[in-house]
């Protein structure tokens, strides 16, 4: 049974459109320019992010279903098509590595801990002195 | 000490996971299909239904325990009325 989805059609030249702008501003304007197509006081940190995104992901869309017209060898495609998912992945792998680094390489500092403990007591006992109740 | 060793396990777990999928991904579709290799691996449709299935699962009980610390307000909330 063969089920036509209809807007199957379209994503390969939207991706495809979208490829062509941010390659049409990556080479006049520079990578930050890609990143920056309005001027810097209109564009927040989360548009940039955004659009960083949208790049990258209109790409990889565009190079996946061959919209190109690209013949790419088929271990890079197969090593293509998984990519946002391995890079997710990675990214999620780097951030607990480095909270179990982080946690790993904590130092106790025992001077700073004995100097508070001392100056707690000070602070306890002064105010015991000028009437207040613990 | 405790410290130490939870952290050092958390680096380990992280760099096995993270080496055992770039292997599962990047490298091999470079690798003759006849090797013995791929014998370690599942079928490639796994690399992305794994982490997508255990992603949903995350979410899932992130969304359950907020609905229980939500629950579990409201019911002492109105304990108190």
């Amino acid at each position: 049974m063969k089920f036509e989805w209809n807007i199957e059609k379209y994503v390969p030249t939207f991706s495809y459109g979208i490829f062509m702008v941010s390659l049409f501003t990556l080479s006049f304007l520079g990578f930050w320019g890609a990143l920056l197509p309005l001027p810097a006081v209109l564009m927040t940190k989360l548009a940039q992010w955004l659009w960083g995104l949208a790049l990258l992901g209109s790409t990889w869309a565009a190079l996946t279903t061959g919209a190109l017209g690209l013949e790419l060898p088929s271990p890079c495609r197969e090593v293509l098509w998984p990519l946002p998912a391995y890079l997710l992945v990675s990214a999620g792998c780097y951030a607990l590595g480095t909270v179990g680094y982080r946690v790993a390489t904590f130092h106790d500092c025992e001077d700073a801990a004995r100097e508070l403990q001392s100056q707690i007591q000070e602070a306890r006992a002064d105010l015991a002195r000028r009437g207040m109740r613990f | 000490m405790g410290n130490q060793v939870v952290g050092l396990g958390l680096v380990a777990v992280s760099l096995i996971i993270f080496l055992y999928y770039t292997a599962w991904v990047i490298l091999l579709p470079f690798i003759d299909s006849q090797h013995v290799i791929h014998k370690y691996f599942l079928p490639r449709a796994y690399a992305v239904a794994i982490p997508l299935a255990a992603g949903l699962l995350l979410l899932l009980f992130v969304g359950v325990f907020i609905t229980y610390v939500m629950l579990k307000n409201q019911k002492g909330t109105k304990k108190a009325q």
